[in-house]
């Protein structure tokens, strides 16, 4: 074996202009297909963090039923106990306790009906940059007695900082839950749907306003590993009571997963192209190669050597080159994926705008997952051996005579 | 003299086999009265919990009525105002008045099954349904007129059918089923405990249980009914709601 294996590494180096022909060929093959698939994950991975940061989180932690009913009857108590359940797991980056339901919000004359939410201040900027929003006024800190609300709700209202508005909705097991709160600050939401709505107070204040004593509804988890999703879904649902759910986002956005799945399929097509011209390109070669050593694969058969053998050589010879092209395609083309990992490329003008209005950086960004890698690698090198049959068949009919006499050794 | 016997004869068979709408407004007219004033207790009963609520209201109808809460201490003072299509709240802890906006009207009032739709709904089952008697049907003891209800193309109301029990006797509404458009039963009002209420007998406990959520059910009892009262519509003004006792 081993001196078939240093027959066809000379064989290689015996023409270098072929050979670095052929690898190059699978060389590009790799390097397109892996920037086009990074660039791809990175933008569904991009997308996904952008929505799932401005409100859901990757997973959610609620009471069964909550998802459909969103009343207080689901709620639940936040113990320690709870709480450090969920923090002692590797690949959490943020807990976001809240209290989430929908009240009426009323000022003068003007009555509108609005998601309240409770908040632990500091974990929900970590979470979702509520603080970078602030149009107006102050953030909430842990003491505070005031609200903070969305532009368009308080446009519509008519209020401004440092005005009270009345908040009027049903607390826990039907109670009344009415309160006069003053506006700390105004919150801009780039999305006009967000900003026509919203109403932020601390978890304290809401608990008291509907009467909830520790409870709360949801916990909205933040990962720093989109890839270990279900898995740490997993492990955490083990944990938790039989009464508590944990929700991915993919539960609760399904129409992110299905904006993905429709642009995959697209992007699947253009790959798909890109592996037919990559594939006829490098048989193009080895076509090539093969008929330039029509006089050679005559010889060795004249000379006595067994077909199979020489099967195997050019088999070698193709594994070879097909996995010097995909390793040269790794090594120059993660470098640069890498360093637009970290430094993603900025979008300007009117897409700027557009990637701006929906509240997300407005940039491409590169993904470097490992499963793009070993993907395209392996489907590129398989497009390699895939074409060395064309040299076993063309040896398997050729005829020694006509080889040797320049004929084409086919007839 | 033959032409008299006909007609003679059409009466009587007229009185005889009672027109479904009578029977429907005969008890209207004693379930409802112009003016009154009642004292109600309402339990709300939901799987994992329950709560009891006592009121006063008043009412002048078909256009006015006003609830003012009494119990549970927490809520007292809280007064709901109907005014025509309208929904007016008092929320005496903050001392504010709040219009209920139309896209809260479905939502539940106070935590009951009954919505502030309900409160406000305007049909009338007298003039906004044809009137069908479908069957004659034994119900907890009385014997009853079992009548089904089709509304009117422009009544505007949700509901595809109901279904009314009406004792023959007593004229007493002592069960209604309301069906969706899908012909679905979405609730049922059951109506028991008969007693007289200044001359109106009427069942007094009351119980509506909406059958697309299991476990839950809203009664309430009459602790008492007053159909003889003296009222203006005046009454029933936004500026009252923080006035009444």
């Amino acid at each position: 074996m081993k001196y078939y294996i240093s027959f066809a590494w000379r064989n290689i180096w015996r023409n270098k202009k072929r050979s670095i022909l052929a690898t190059s060929s699978i060389f590009f093959a790799v390097f397109l297909a892996l920037i086009m698939r990074s660039l791809q994950f990175g933008q569904y991975d991009y997308m996904v963090n952008s929505t799932v940061s401005m409100y859901t989180g990757y997973l959610q932690l609620q009471t069964k039923g909550f998802w459909d009913n969103h009343s207080f009857d689901e709620s639940f108590e936040l113990t320690d106990t709870l709480y450090r359940k969920i923090k002692n797991n590797a690949g959490i980056t943020t807990i976001n306790p809240r209290i989430e339901t929908a009240a009426l919000i009323s000022h003068a004359t003007e009555t509108r009906i609005s998601p309240v939410i409770g908040i632990d201040p500091y974990s929900e900027d970590k979470m979702t940059g509520l603080k970078k929003r602030l149009s107006k006024g102050n953030y909430l800190t842990e003491e505070s007695k005031g609200i903070l609300i969305a532009e368009g709700l308080a446009d519509r209202l008519n209020v401004d900082v440092g005005d009270s508005i009345v908040i009027f909705g049903q607390g826990y097991q039907g109670v009344i839950a009415a309160q006069v709160f003053q506006i700390e600050g105004i919150i801009k939401y780039p999305i006009p749907k967000m900003n026509n709505a919203f109403v932020y107070m601390t978890i304290k204040n809401a608990q008291e306003l509907f009467n909830l004593s520790n409870r709360i509804t949801s916990i909205p988890i933040m990962i720093n590993n989109p890839s270990k999703l279900y898995e740490l879904r997993n492990e955490l649902s083990s944990k938790i009571d039989t009464n508590l759910v944990i929700m991915t986002w993919e539960e609760m956005s399904p129409e992110i997963v299905q904006a993905i799945a429709v642009d995959n399929a697209s992007g699947f097509i253009m790959l798909l192209i890109l592996y037919i011209v990559i594939g006829f390109g490098v048989f193009g070669t080895i076509v090539m190669m093969t008929l330039e050593r029509t006089r050679e694969f005559g010889l060795l058969i004249a000379f006595g050597m067994e077909r199979d053998k020489i099967y195997l050589v050019t088999t070698i010879e193709s594994i070879m080159i097909s996995f010097f092209g995909a390793l040269l395609g790794l090594i120059i083309t993660f470098p640069i994926l890498l360093y637009f990992y970290y430094h993603p490329i900025p979008v300007k003008g009117e897409l700027a705008d557009i990637y701006l209005s929906y509240g997300m950086e407005p940039i491409i960004p590169f993904s470097i997952d490992p499963s793009i890698f070993i993907s395209q690698m392996l489907i590129v090198f398989i497009i390699g051996l895939l074409t060395s049959i064309y040299p076993i068949s063309f040896i398997r009919k050729i005829k020694p005579v006509s080889a040797l006499q320049g004929r084409g050794g086919m007839k | 003299m033959k032409k008299i016997f006909f007609l003679f004869f059409l009466f009587i068979s007229i009185t005889y086999s009672q027109n479904p709408k009578e029977i429907v407004k005969k008890s209207v007219d004693i379930l409802y009265g112009k003016k009154t004033f009642s004292v109600i207790t309402m339990k709300i009963i939901k799987p994992t919990w329950s709560r009891t609520i006592t009121m006063k209201a008043w009412s002048y109808e078909p256009d006015y009525s006003l609830i003012y809460i009494t119990e549970p201490a927490r809520d007292k003072g809280t007064v709901t105002l109907k005014r025509k299509n309208e929904v007016w709240n008092w929320l005496p802890n903050i001392q504010k008045t709040i219009k209920i906006p139309p896209s809260m009207m479905l939502a539940s009032w106070m935590g009951s099954d009954f919505t502030n739709d309900d409160l406000v709904r305007q049909s009338s089952v007298v003039d906004d349904y044809e009137h069908k008697l479908i069957s004659e049907e034994k119900f907890l003891d009385y014997d009853c007129y079992k009548i089904m209800l089709i509304p009117k193309p422009d009544a505007g109301i949700v509901w595809s059918k109901v279904i009314l029990w009406i004792s023959k006797k007593e004229y007493m509404q002592l069960k209604s089923e309301f069906y969706n458009e899908d012909g679905n039963l979405i609730r049922t009002m059951i109506g028991s405990k008969p007693k007289n209420f200044s001359g109106h007998l009427i069942p007094s406990y009351w119980e509506m249980i909406p059958n697309d959520k299991p476990g839950n059910k809203t009664s309430f009892e009459y602790n008492e009914l007053d159909f003889n009262i003296n009222i203006t519509p005046e009454f029933f003004s936004i500026q009252n709601m923080s006035r009444v006792r």
